[in-house]
């Protein structure tokens, strides 16, 4: 064969028409376009009945279950749903978590957490020269931790944890409430950790729990000041080790400052990279937070380190933190914190992400202003911006449509087939995500994982979702409570398969690959 | 697999966050020149155990339990290149391309960012843009789109899902790892193509993509089918995605096919993880040198597959190792590190540019190999040699970087 085949046939006019308004926006943009304006006066539609059930159901969880199902029906109209939900999830978010008994290893203290990775070390340097460790066996057993795992392998083990909980906890209403799970995914990806990295390997579920989940629908200030004290993120970013210049000479083997975490702080974690910083005022949060760094002892696994500290006072964007005996030492930091966390840029750059993930990819920019009003006025409360969302019209407005991500439809397929409880169907789960190019907590860059359709909807993926939901749902039982919510296309093509394989039709369907 | 103007419109917009590069004219790659393939060792090779630099006295005294022998001969020992440097002896298959003048080495290159983070490193090298973690197209990606007319599919990526280095708002082909790419799919079923189409009846958006991306697959899977590569033993490892060093001669027989099959594909690239040696990594034998033979394994299937005047493959790493062992017998991050290219063209049986030698003063830090020559550097001479670039062009593919004249010779005029 000498040429690829292709696949050819006459290009409806309104893809050319798509693909010309598509190359404009691409060219025509001055700066990447990230929210639309209605020009014109646009009467809102808003769901009503069984299509806002399921768009409540759709993005608010990772997909319906025979529980969620009923309980929407129960409720007067779907908004009030969301709603309920809302609270629900801050309420949970305030109590641990329902971990399976054999992942709590991951909520370990920080100081048994820290003890497990230095016996790793230990163990790993006892190794005699030359012996070949298989390094897979801790993969080859992925969601079986029912051996007790040694200490050459704890690092991998507790990231297959890590991974595990993400799977039961997106997968099951028993296990966490539906909301609070997909907040979960969302901080931690705004706050992202790259599990493969060394150190932080056996803190990314704790980071999860105790950063992403314990702040979901909190003060924003406060979930930035968890993040920065995490080890997770204190190893993901290389603050523990950024230490005052003159620190360094005396003794630090040439360690001095080191940017990284400051300049993520501003660029991806809170004001946005035309937030309006300076490369200067790079460099002078990472002076404000030098001593930062991890305490392998303490109960936080934070700690500030006077010695390592640049003295002197410091401007960030024109704000003085001076080292006043008020905001000395770790309270300039804090402070530093508070103030870019509250920043009006920060608030329209969480209030987008939040659009982004539960509206539309290019959510109206009337409801990012009424979200970011709202962030300032309640001083960074996720819970107020929250419920403005889901009280709008546009989370309700039948344009706005998302498409799923690969882990949002791996969760999917696992609700939706009534298999949260089988390990083997996480195994396809994980592996789909991960071959379809987001790994579970996998992604390596502080930027986190895109969510919108230009990243995931290109035909070879659409392909692998098809197979994917083909193959897992083999056989599984039908649902028959979710074919009121399918259209009458669907509903035919899956009806002409046998009840074997109708399932499989069901999770391919636009409705749920979609949301 | 991408392969036509829709979905270099959905991967264009997908990269909606970068802008395009401002590339004054296309056809900067004419389309009479040869192919480049980049083999990228994430985590970090040891340089230092592959081109081993066996004229210096430091070197086993430094590397008291992992150092390769002084050449006797044999091969139990570095195979001797010259009075200074020595080849592993799991390399020993390269060999004969070293005495056929096609291979050579840059014993010191790399990155001019000191950072010693593995996704920071390879994030610069990926973008060509040392320093900067904003987000930017892949510097591969961006070259595809000066091949030619400056339209169509003229990179190839195996083996990762997405590697940065290719995305951005070119189109580009990206295969699946090991096996998976040989696999058409449920949908390679023409029932099953009918049955999704029906449940897609009326969605011309999903009808199409679907179609377009199960007819993509099969085609992969057909040039791909041979009784030999069935019987392959497909490795799977989380190496950043990055296929298992035994994978990647799997990946890289795909490759070659793929891109002996379609000629418009100029670029190609192939990863494997595997090389972050901080424990036992062994000498002669052990973990490492089993790495290296497959590399070398893998270096031999592309020779066989770019073999025209102008090919090039060229080997890096995103930086490289302690010249010292750490208390684990093994190396921790460093900074230095040897690039390999092999090639008609290339002025190779000899290694290229600065090398001072492994003394406390002449290393970097006191700890690692130095960066005497910038990875754009090396990268900017093969563009030109063996793809064509004008010089002028190259600040589109690496923004602010300087030629570097020390390098010039490391091709064949």
């Amino acid at each position: 064969m000498t040429q690829t085949p292709r696949f050819k046939r006459n290009r409806p006019l309104w893809l050319v028409l798509e693909s010309f308004l598509f190359l404009c926006l691409w060219g025509c943009a001055q700066s990447p376009q990230s929210t639309r304006t209605a020009s014109l006066p646009v009467n809102h539609i808003e769901l009503q009945g069984p299509a806002a059930e399921w768009r409540a159901i759709n993005r608010l969880s990772y997909g319906p279950t025979a529980t969620l199902m009923a309980d929407i029906k129960s409720k007067a109209h779907p908004k009030d749903w969301a709603l309920n939900q809302l609270d629900e999830a801050r309420k949970a978010s305030l109590e641990a978590p329902k971990l399976p008994l054999d992942l709590v290893s991951i909520n370990d203290s920080l100081p048994l957490i820290f003890d497990g990775a230095r016996r790793e070390r230990e163990a790993r340097a006892a190794v005699p020269a030359g012996t070949r460790l298989n390094e897979l066996v801790v993969n080859e057993r992925r969601f079986n931790f029912q051996e007790q795992s040694e200490s050459l392998f704890y690092n991998r083990t507790q990231v297959n944890k890590a991974i595990a909980w993400r799977l039961a906890s997106c997968s099951s209403d028993d296990v966490e409430q539906p909301l609070l799970a997909r907040m979960t995914e969302f901080w931690f990806n705004h706050f992202n950790v790259y599990q493969q990295k060394g150190s932080v390997r056996p803190f990314t579920g704790h980071y999860a729990i105790n950063v992403a989940r314990a702040h979901a629908l909190g003060k924003f200030e406060d979930l930035v000041l968890a993040s920065a004290k995490h080890p997770a993120m204190l190893y993901y970013l290389d603050q523990w080790l950024s230490v005052s210049p003159q620190a360094g000479r005396a003794g630090q083997s040439g360690r001095g400052l080191n940017e990284n975490y400051a300049r993520e702080l501003m660029e991806l974690h809170t004001l946005g990279v035309h937030g309006g910083y300076t490369q200067e005022d790079v460099r002078e949060l990472a002076r404000v937070l030098t001593g930062w760094t991890v305490a392998p002892r303490s109960q936080d696994g934070f700690q500030f380190v006077m010695r390592l500290h640049e003295s002197g006072n410091k401007t960030i964007m024109g704000q003085s933190i001076p080292s006043s005996a008020q905001f000395m030492g770790v309270k300039e930091g804090e402070q530093a914190i508070r103030f870019l966390a509250n920043h009006p840029a920060t608030a329209q750059r969480i209030s987008l992400r939040l659009a982004e993930y539960f509206v539309a990819d290019l959510p109206p920019q009337a409801l990012v202003d009424q979200m970011a009003k709202t962030f300032l006025a309640t001083g960074g409360d996720i819970y107020q911006v929250m419920k403005v969302m889901l009280s709008s019209a546009a989370f309700w407005d039948p344009e706005n449509k998302l498409y799923r991500t690969p882990y949002d439809f791996a969760c999917a397929s696992l609700r939706v087939l009534n298999v949260a409880q089988d390990r083997n169907k996480w195994l396809q789960a994980f592996g789909y995500s991960f071959v379809a190019g987001q790994g579970i907590q996998n992604w390596q860059t502080p930027d986190g994982y895109a969510f919108n359709a230009n990243t995931w909807f290109t035909p070879e993926a659409l392909t692998r979702r098809i197979d994917f939901a083909l193959t897992i749902a083999r056989n599984a039982t039908e649902r028959s409570d979710l074919y009121p919510y399918l259209s009458d296309t669907t509903t035919k093509a899956v009806m002409k398969q046998p009840p074997q394989q109708r399932m499989g039709f069901v999770l391919g369907s636009s409705e749920l690959v979609f949301k | 697999m991408l392969s036509n103007r829709r979905q270099a419109i959905f991967q264009t917009l997908s990269m909606g966050a970068f802008a395009l590069p401002a590339i004054s004219a296309f056809a900067n790659v004419p389309s009479s020149s040869g192919r480049m393939v980049l083999v990228f060792l994430r985590g970090a090779y040891d340089g230092l155990s592959m081109l081993v630099p066996h004229g210096d006295e430091r070197y086993s005294q430094i590397r008291p339990n992992i150092g390769i022998p002084k050449p006797d001969g044999s091969q139990k020992t570095a195979l001797a290149l010259d009075a200074t440097f020595g080849l592993h002896p799991a390399c020993a298959a390269l060999l004969p391309l070293w005495q056929q003048g096609v291979l050579a080495a840059i014993p010191c290159a790399g990155s001019p960012d000191a950072s010693r983070s593995h996704f920071d490193a390879q994030y610069h090298w990926e973008t060509g843009k040392p320093g900067s973690s904003s987000p930017s197209p892949g510097w591969l990606n961006v070259l595809s789109g000066m091949v030619g007319n400056g339209v169509g599919l003229h990179a190839l990526g195996v083996g990762e899902s997405s590697p940065r280095i290719l995305s951005g708002p070119r189109p580009v082909q990206l295969v699946g790892n090991g096996l998976s790419a040989t696999r058409a799919g449920t949908l390679a079923e023409s029932k099953t193509r009918e049955a999704v189409l029906q449940l897609y009846a009326g969605n011309e958006k999903m009808a199409s993509a679907m179609l377009e991306g199960a007819t993509n697959r099969m085609s992969t899977a057909a040039m791909l089918k041979s009784p030999s590569m069935a019987s392959s033993n497909e490795q799977q490892a989380a190496n950043n995605g990055a296929g298992s060093p035994q994978g990647l001669a799997l990946d890289a027989k795909h490759l070659g096919t793929l891109m002996q099959q379609n000629r418009e594909l100029r670029l190609g690239f192939l990863s494997s993880g595997g090389w972050d040696t901080h424990i036992n990594q062994g000498n002669v034998t052990g973990l490492l040198a089993n790495n290296l033979s497959n590399l070398s394994n893998t270096l031999i299937q592309l020779r066989a597959a770019f073999n025209e005047p102008n090919d090039v493959v060229i080997v890096a790493s995103e930086f490289g190792r302690t010249c010292a062992e750490n208390g684990t017998r093994g190396t921790d991050h460093g900074h230095g590190n040897v690039m390999w290219l092999l090639g008609n063209r290339v002025q190779g049986g000899k290694w290229h540019g600065r090398w001072d030698g492994l003394g406390q003063n002449q290393i970097n830090e006191g700890r690692d190999l130095p960066v005497h020559h910038d990875f754009r550097g090396v990268f900017a001479q093969a563009l030109v040699a063996s793809l064509g670039l004008t010089k002028g062009s190259l600040a589109d593919v690496f923004p602010g970087f300087r030629w570097d004249n020390n390098l010039d010779g490391i091709f064949k005029a």
